[in-house]
């Protein structure tokens, strides 16, 4: 069996997917954000794939793109959830709660 | 090594956008050089020239078309239309987000880095300076919102996404009042965004595979051509559309909206309604008539399902709100509901009362917002509805004010409401898409009943002990609500001139 | 392109939900119910979900200061490999662009060494 570049995009969508639903199902906020991240780096991993398939080299350079866009996030990200755990000592999305109809 | 060939750039075109990003530069060094006490009276004026002068030059290019910088950017009328409108709202706003007078000290807190509660927390609370680093976040996110509705690739839209969406996530936890709710919010809006921009960007990459390029028009030719697998390009184009229905708040990815308006500042909520609406579907607009019209028959029934919902969870849920703020966000998200309407007749028409509607609905929303910061007693705004009963006897002049917004939300004729809905129902039924008018029309009865309840609760029952007073706006707040109510007026009694202009303005370049 | 080749989707999607229904009504059937507090917590391998106990697994805040400056700052560098690697043909054009990248990625630095961000105490 040959590793072909469409073993890559399943691999890829498989990765997007984890994220996907660990962002559903997880409660605390840094492992929410940690799953953003593993799709930011699934949708990485689909484009540089599709590079190579389709002979531009227009995927790496949106990759290169996502990762100084993906390490903003992280950085805009952290500052808010540590400014929320400061006060209460907690990381988990159920206890901020101050906020329904 | 073989020479590269570099793309022609048009430094005028991009001048708008070079401007704010100089500006929020500036603003940053301005932070790091200039004393504390003084920030503010260098951040306000710089902010205002700074979009003062890319007003200029987006009016210096008006009638341009072209492609620039690779084609990565287009330089059409319907992006110059919208940067207009997002520099001109973003003034508006930027009045509000200056005011220092109704709250000493102004609407955001002295310092973030501060927990919530401690005792330094508690001084600040009293009237200390608030911190002047929104001015530069709030110049970045205009500047993003520009490069958003004119980028013409995905990748330009995808890197001005997060340019305008990062600087909000961290304006709306900076609330003086309220910080718990305002951080919540900041962490709601963070965490959502964040997934939904996830989503676009595999969107970006499916649709990358499809058409092997990301600009625009090679797309739209892999479209029409139906070459390549149907399933990426159908995965590809709704994840892209999750990403930018979720700026746009429609159904089902609006839950964000109602917690972030209520908790983040006012004049920052203002802007999100008015501004990032703007940006969101001006980007809807180019991606759907640009990149894929030739699948036209296989989005609508799908995005006019989600219109229908959208109207339809925002004129209920709007019903059974008891906190000012939420029912304004719950009417944002039904108005988003309408704006889909437009977009969704996909003839020029579409395409020009779209542009109207984001105008005229971002007048009224600012002003809305600038007479709910005026409502207030001792712990800051009073946003909860039972506190606004019997305003009418308080303050007749604000609360007939805030009635003519609420009516023109509801779409009574002589408001901008009223014309506004007029065109983008009349275009989908130019479109052929009676079903969604239909939809728009019944929804838009239902809406009428709360903006009638608050309008009713404030001048049929008595001011009682708990009544909070209206403040007496300063000059900002003053000149914002005065502009945001004149044009509701005017574009309610004379939309002519506006709808010529974008009649004019509404040809894509591709 | 013809509606049939959705038939092993949908069939796709039919299974997993019948299995997932099977399961989970199986499961409630047959299954023993033996509840206790660690049962009822949410799930979350490795990491405690909330709250953290008093004092514990806390360390200053400074550190995450630290390592979030790094994070950005570094990342840049990003952008000078491509440039590095065709600086011969970017030429003049590319040695503008990137001191005006650079220059950028200064005046954040300015604004974070001006207000503190890079003292320990």
């Amino acid at each position: 069996m040959t590793l072909t570049p469409e073993w890559y995009l399943l691999l890829a969508a498989a990765l997007f997917t984890i994220g996907a639903v660990g962002v559903l199902i997880r409660r605390n906020a840094i492992v929410l954000f940690m799953c953003v991240e593993l799709m930011l780096n699934a949708a990485n991993l689909a484009l540089v794939t599709f590079s190579r398939i389709n002979g531009t080299l227009d995927g790496q350079i949106i990759a290169f793109f996502v990762m100084v866009v993906a390490a903003a996030e992280v950085v805009v990200g952290l500052a808010i959830i540590m400014s929320i755990f400061r006060t209460r000592r907690s990381a988990s999305v159920d206890d901020s709660n101050l906020l329904k109809y | 090594m073989n020479d590269l060939k570099l793309p022609a750039i048009d430094y005028a075109a991009l001048a708008p956008m070079l401007i704010l990003f100089g500006v929020a530069c500036l603003g940053v060094l301005v932070e790091a050089a200039v004393p504390r006490a003084r920030r503010g009276l260098v951040q306000v004026p710089l902010g205002l020239l700074g979009l003062v002068a890319a007003l200029v030059f987006v009016i210096a290019e008006a009638g341009t078309r072209k492609r620039t910088a690779g084609e990565a950017i287009a330089i059409d009328g319907p992006a110059l239309f919208l940067q207009g409108a997002i520099i001109v709202l973003g003034v508006v706003a930027l009045l509000l987000i200056a005011e220092r007078s109704l709250e000493p000290g102004g609407p955001f807190v002295a310092q973030p880095a501060r927990p919530v509660g401690s005792e330094a927390d508690r001084s600040q609370a009293a009237g200390e300076g608030g911190a002047t680093e929104a001015y530069p976040l709030v110049m970045f996110a205009l500047a993003g919102m520009l490069l958003f509705v004119a980028a013409n690739d995905l990748l330009t839209m995808f890197v001005a996404l997060e340019v305008f969406s990062l600087p909000l996530y961290l304006l709306c936890a900076l609330a003086r009042r309220r910080r718990l709710l305002s951080q919540e919010a900041a962490l709601k809006y963070f965490l959502l965004g964040a997934y939904a921009s996830a989503f676009f960007l595999f969107g970006i990459a499916l649709i990358y595979g499809y058409a092997g390029a990301i600009t625009f028009s090679r797309i739209h030719q892999a479209v029409t051509a139906g070459t390549g697998s149907g399933v990426l390009l159908f995965a590809g184009l709704a994840l892209l559309a999750i990403g930018l229905l979720f700026k746009a708040a429609a159904a089902p990815f609006h839950v964000w909206t109602p917690d972030v308006y209520q908790g983040a500042p006012t004049p920052i909520t203002s802007l999100m309604a008015a501004c990032t609406k703007t940006a969101a579907f001006g980007a809807l607009l180019r991606v759907l008539y640009v990149g894929f019209p030739g699948a036209t028959w296989d989005f609508r029934p799908i995005i006019g399902v989600i219109a229908i919902l959208t109207m339809l969870v925002g004129a209920v849920l709007a019903v059974t709100q008891t906190d000012m703020k939420r029912l304004l966000a719950y009417s944002s998200i039904a108005n988003a509901g309408y704006l889909l309407v437009g977009v969704l007749a996909m003839t020029p028409e579409g395409v020009s009362s779209t542009l109207f509607y984001l105008v005229a609905y971002g007048f009224t929303v600012i002003a809305a917002f600038a007479v709910v910061t005026l409502v207030r007693d001792a712990d800051g705004e009073a946003t909860h509805l039972s506190r606004w009963a019997g305003l009418g006897r308080r303050s007749p002049l604000f609360a007939g004010v805030f009635t003519f917004l609420l009516l023109a939300f509801a779409g009574i004729p002589l408001t901008s409401g009223f014309t506004s809905k007029f065109a983008v129902f009349g275009a989908a039924f130019g479109g052929g898409q009676v079903w969604l008018v239909v939809a728009g029309v019944v929804t838009s009865m239902l809406l009428a009943f709360p903006y009638l309840r608050v309008v009713v609760m404030m001048w049929l029952s008595e001011p009682g002990e708990s009544t909070p007073s209206v403040s007496v706006p300063g000059a900002f707040t003053s000149a914002a609500l005065v502009i945001g109510v004149l044009v509701t007026l005017l574009l309610g009694v004379l939309p002519g001139p506006l709808l010529d202009l974008t009649t004019r303005a509404g040809d894509f370049v591709r | 392109m013809s509606l049939s080749a959705y038939v092993p989707i949908i069939a796709l999607f039919a299974l997993a939900a019948a299995f997932a229904l099977f399961s989970v009504g199986v499961s409630q059937i047959v299954g023993p119910k033996r509840y206790n507090r660690a049962k009822l917590e949410a799930y979350e391998c490795g990491i405690e979900p909330s709250p953290q106990p008093v004092g514990g697994g806390r360390f200053p805040i400074k550190f995450y200061l630290t390592a979030m400056l790094f994070i950005i700052f570094d990342i840049e560098i990003i952008f000078l490999y491509p440039w590095a690697v065709t600086f011969d043909a970017l030429g003049l054009f590319g040695f503008v662009e990137m001191i005006l990248f650079i220059t950028t990625v200064f005046i954040a630095y300015a604004y974070v060494w001006r207000r503190g961000g890079l003292e320990w105490d």
